[in-house]
């Protein structure tokens, strides 16, 4: 750094630039063997993350809810990192606290304790219950754990205030399977919970949104509005992680909305169960038609034109409503700025990532725009996910150019190795996780799915429904015209 | 007494020993390091987040091999700011984007199966494959965390094994999540646990050691810094400019091999003196070599650490020189936020010894520090808070966030100083708050960092924003349907 004075606003970040020193003297490509995910035992740079974050987030989107952790600290405080570095919020979560002796005795006093700390200063309505890795392991028994502390908090708090406070647990050993999982789990325990009576059936619907974010969750109630459907929004994170800043605020802080629990109660009244993605969530709804009927619609994930279509033909079936005329101008909107961009996005060429659901919603997504999908990548195993992208490249076979290449359930590290040996490569849309490759291959990178957390904004703005495909439409298109065109053939477009 | 009872604190009793505020006349250590109280809303971290996350993340040429299912190791992927300079080819032609300790995360994904069977043949094969896959690495640390540690998977003797087939150094820092009471105990362990590890090493291969020739008089180990945005950048200089020869850092961009020679140094200054003295301690037990306690942050405190190190060597007259080289060079930055920033009462809450590391930063600024609250500092961190805090400020160990509301809703100090979960919790209660882990836009340590530092406060202070908090002026309100 070569400053003689160091300016007011401090080090400008050219004066900070890093010499980068090569880890080896020259290029090696990595041994072709080991690329394959299946060919070797090791992960490298997984696309997901553990069982009971997603359990988390689920718990999150309920009205003055607290997940609570039985687990070590790190379980709870890497989770809220996360939500904080997503959404730039704070996400309460309480923690059971593990330390040696719960892991020789087992956590049935942290649970009984913790419960009843957390109870008695802040008066929640909901308590989830996340499990981790050592509770399950130490084979922590929370049914019987859990009516303990409800025993003790009646003898403290009395009955009636005990009785009003929803203790849902939820199992998510994080060996067992991924964030996508402890979602759908949560989605099950709570329906399974308190949807317990069929005994006032109702024209509302109810919609599992799945990982979906505040802006897309926004968009579907919009939909919903304007069609006249009421429902229920089960986990309805739109306010609680995307909350106003207006003091002031009365402690402790519970952020404004979710899903109340007399809601909840009345899922099993519901005309039908809308599961917008079918690995997070769709657990949820098929227990409601199993237990009670309901009809469970599991998908497709509502990205672009025709799965939205889909989704509002279903909702129509379901309750008997008419879509609206704003709803057809959206839908007119979107088409027309299809045909407005399809010189720009046709034949390029895409790679994809993420979680299972949002991968396929988003490969029939650019399907549509009639762009090339070169690889299709879901980083938690899917059965769902294969299958619905196979059927749209079948669909769509007719115009690609190459055969894409599907992994499933594979790490980043063999996606990105896929990738650099790919002749032309023109976009990428996935997480965070992606700009490490998107930069190293020089292409651009369209953030979308689970986790953003490297730029401001994601969180709020849609991808579902067709206002959400318009918006997402014009980021892919520009991607495109930023990195590949020169600005001044962009004067007519 | 000096301690305090908060109201929300009214039905935990247990946590009025650990706040107090601070009275010179009767000065008090508060219960510290202790257990956390389960369900109390803690902010505390991990022992596996202490030994993966801060002290082992930031060396830049190993494998960080988690022995988990996937979350642990995900979590700790290039999170926490601690950067390098060593970067892997991404293709013939360019280098990645991230540097190696961030650019690649292995894990042995740990599935239902292997926790019933035992995990280490998956964990042995995971090495391997590892070292292959990426052979630039110099070695690897395994991590263990609560599913390993509680299966009691043999993680010493595979890295024994890895070592012998592979030839690279292997070494293990076994910190279960579970294991202690916050992620100070994963800094201990590590501390422990590869200082063991580097001696047992230079036995066995005395040829790792720092050759006689290559020794100079003037070697010196920074230990506890793990280069947060860059802060090496500003630091490191520093000292070279004085005349001493910084040997190894740990851990922040270091690399292994020079880690194994630290113990060849003349003086260890430690910097962190939470999360590493430990191992300053070790090393002079064991070897002779003495060890100072230095603070890089703010004017005075960098001028004092570069004193007591150059006085070590007879440096002092080179040491002047450099001090008053760097002051001129900040002055006027500092001179236009001393202004802006005089009389402002600022909340601090960190790990634990930025705190104290920070108290005399902040009245270099003109601006007071009202409270102060640490996630898993000891006896002696508080020791050291109270020998530089004014009567009056508010102390809370092992804060939770219930209490942070409180103390922020009471004390309204013009700035709260927290980490990343904390710091969106206290916008929405209006109050400005600067991300002090990984910080905002760092470097902020040593002479420059501080212009940094002190734009970052300005910036929350100032920042136009907190004008429009009070919502539409003189307008009636309609309630809302919710």
């Amino acid at each position: 750094m070569k400053l003689t004075e160091i300016p007011v606003d401090g080090i400008p970040y050219d004066h900070l630039r890093i010499e980068k020193i090569p880890v080896t003297p020259a290029f090696a490509p990595r041994d072709p063997e080991l690329l394959p995910a299946s060919s070797r035992v090791l992960v490298v740079n997984p696309d997901r993350i553990c069982m009971p974050i997603g359990a988390m987030w689920a718990v999150l989107g309920i009205h003055r809810a607290i997940p609570f952790v039985q687990g070590a600290q790190g379980c709870t405080t890497y989770a809220r990192y996360t939500f904080s570095r997503i959404f730039k919020e704070p996400a309460t979560i309480a923690t059971a606290s593990f330390h040696e002796d719960a892991a020789v005795f087992g956590g049935r006093m942290n649970l009984v304790e913790g419960l009843r700390n957390l109870v008695v200063r802040y008066w929640p309505e909901v308590i989830g219950v996340v499990t981790t890795c050592s509770s399950e392991i130490m084979g922590d028994d929370m049914t019987s754990f859990i009516g303990e502390a409800r025993m003790k908090l009646q003898a403290e708090i009395g009955p009636e205030r005990t009785e009003q406070i929803a203790i849902v647990p939820i199992n998510t050993p994080s060996f067992a399977g991924s964030h996508v999982e402890g979602y759908d789990r949560a989605a099950k325990a709570f329906v399974q919970s308190l949807a317990t009576d069929r005994d006032a059936p109702t024209n509302r619907v109810n919609i599992i949104p799945g990982l979906f974010y505040p802006g897309d969750i926004r968009e579907i109630k919009h939909i919903l509005q304007e069609m006249g459907i009421e429902s229920t929004v089960l986990f309805d994170i739109s306010d609680t992680l995307d909350a106003p800043l207006e003091p002031p605020q009365s402690i402790p802080y519970y952020p404004p909305g979710g899903t109340h629990v007399a809601e909840i109660k009345g899922m099993a009244n519901a005309a039908a169960t809308f599961a917008l993605q079918l690995d997070a969530g769709g657990s949820g709804a098929r227990y409601l038609e199993r237990k009670f009927g309901v009809p469970a619609v599991v998908g497709p994930v509502p990205v672009g034109v025709v799965a939205t279509d889909t989704l509002l033909q279903n909702l129509g079936k379901a309750t008997g409503c008419a879509t609206s005329p704003a709803l057809r101008a959206e839908r007119g909107r979107l088409v027309d700025a299809m045909a407005d961009t399809f010189h720009h996005t046709m034949m390029k060429r895409v790679a994809v990532f993420g979680d299972p659901d949002y991968v396929s919603g988003i490969t029939r997504f650019v399907c549509e725009l009639g762009m090339t999908p070169v690889a299709v990548s879901a980083g938690t195993e899917s059965k769902n996910f294969a299958a619905a992208v196979e059927t749209v490249f079948s669909e769509y076979q007719s115009l690609f150019l190459d055969p894409p290449k599907v992994f499933n359930g594979s790490d980043l590290f063999e996606f990105e190795e896929y990738l650099k040996t790919l002749p032309r490569l023109d976009l990428i849309i996935g997480n965070s996780k992606g700009v490490d490759i998107a930069r190293e291959l020089e292409v651009p990178i369209v953030r979308a799915g689970f986790p953003i957390y490297d730029r401001f904004g994601y969180q709020k703005r849609p991808i579902v429904g067709y206002r959400g495909a318009e918006l997402f439409l014009y980021e892919i298109a520009n991607a495109v015209l930023d990195h590949r065109y020169p600005d001044d053939r962009t004067q007519q477009l | 007494m000096p301690f305090v009872d908060l109201k929300c604190n009214e039905k935990i009793p247990e946590r009025g020993k650990h706040i107090y505020v601070h009275d010179p006349e009767n000065s008090v250590i508060p219960a510290c390091n202790v257990k956390t109280i389960p369900g109390d809303m803690t902010e505390r971290g991990c022992a596996f987040a202490g030994a993966r996350g801060v002290i082992g993340g930031p060396i830049a040429d190993i494998i960080a091999m988690v022995h988990a299912p996937v979350g642990c190791a995900w979590f700790t992927w290039g999170t926490r700011r601690h950067l390098s300079d060593l970067y892997p080819w991404a293709t013939p032609t360019r280098l990645a984007n991230s540097a190696f300790n961030r650019r690649y995360c292995a894990v042995t994904d740990m599935q239902e199966k292997d926790v019933v069977f035992g995990g280490m043949k998956k964990l042995k094969q995971s090495c391997v494959e590892a070292f292959r896959l990426f052979p630039e690495a110099r070695g690897m640390i395994i991590f263990t965390t609560c599913t390993t540690g509680l299966i009691g998977d043999d993680v010493q003797g595979v890295a024994r094994q890895v070592e012998k087939e592979v030839g690279k150094l292997v070494f293990t820092a076994e910190s279960p999540g579970c294991s202690g009471v916050s992620q100070s105990k994963g800094h201990h362990d590590f501390n422990t646990q590869f200082y063991r590890q580097v001696k047992a090493l230079r036995q066995r291969r005395p040829e790792l050691k720092m050759r006689e020739e290559d020794k100079t008089d003037y070697d010196i180990c920074l230990i506890g810094d793990y280069n947060m945005d860059w802060d090496l950048q500003v630091i490191k200089p520093l000292f070279e400019k004085i005349g001493v020869r910084i040997v190894a850092v740990f851990s922040g961009n270091e690399r292994i091999e020079n880690l194994v020679k630290m113990i060849d140094v003349r003086l260890n200054v430690v910097h962190c003196q939470r999360s590493a003295e430990y191992i300053a301690h070790m090393i002079q037990d064991g070897f002779n070599t003495p060890f100072t306690r230095v603070s890089l942050y703010g004017i005075e405190q960098t001028a004092e650490a570069l004193r007591k190190t150059a006085a070590h060597f007879g440096l002092e007259e080179r040491a002047e020189k450099v001090i008053a080289g760097e002051i001129a060079r900040v002055e006027k930055a500092m001179a236009f936020y001393r202004e802006k920033l005089a009389g402002k009462r600022i909340a601090i809450y960190v790990g634990g010894p930025r705190v104290w590391h920070w108290i005399r930063l902040m009245e270099e600024l003109g601006m007071e520090v009202i409270a102060g609250a640490c996630t898993f500092a000891h006896e002696d961190d508080y020791e050291k808070i109270n020998a530089r805090s004014k009567p009056g400020v508010l102390v809370i160990d092992s804060p939770n966030e219930f209490e942070l509301e409180e103390m922020l809703i009471t004390l309204k100090p013009d700035l709260f100083l927290a980490g990343l979960k904390e710091k969106y919790l206290g916008r929405k209660m209006g109050i400005p708050t600067v991300n002090s882990h990984s910080y905002e836009k760092g470097p902020y340590a040593g002479f420059a960092g501080m212009v940094n530092f002190a734009r970052d406060i300005y910036q929350g202070i100032y920042a136009p924003v907190w004008r429009f908090q009070d919502g539409i002026p003189e307008m009636p309100q309609r309630e809302g349907e919710d």
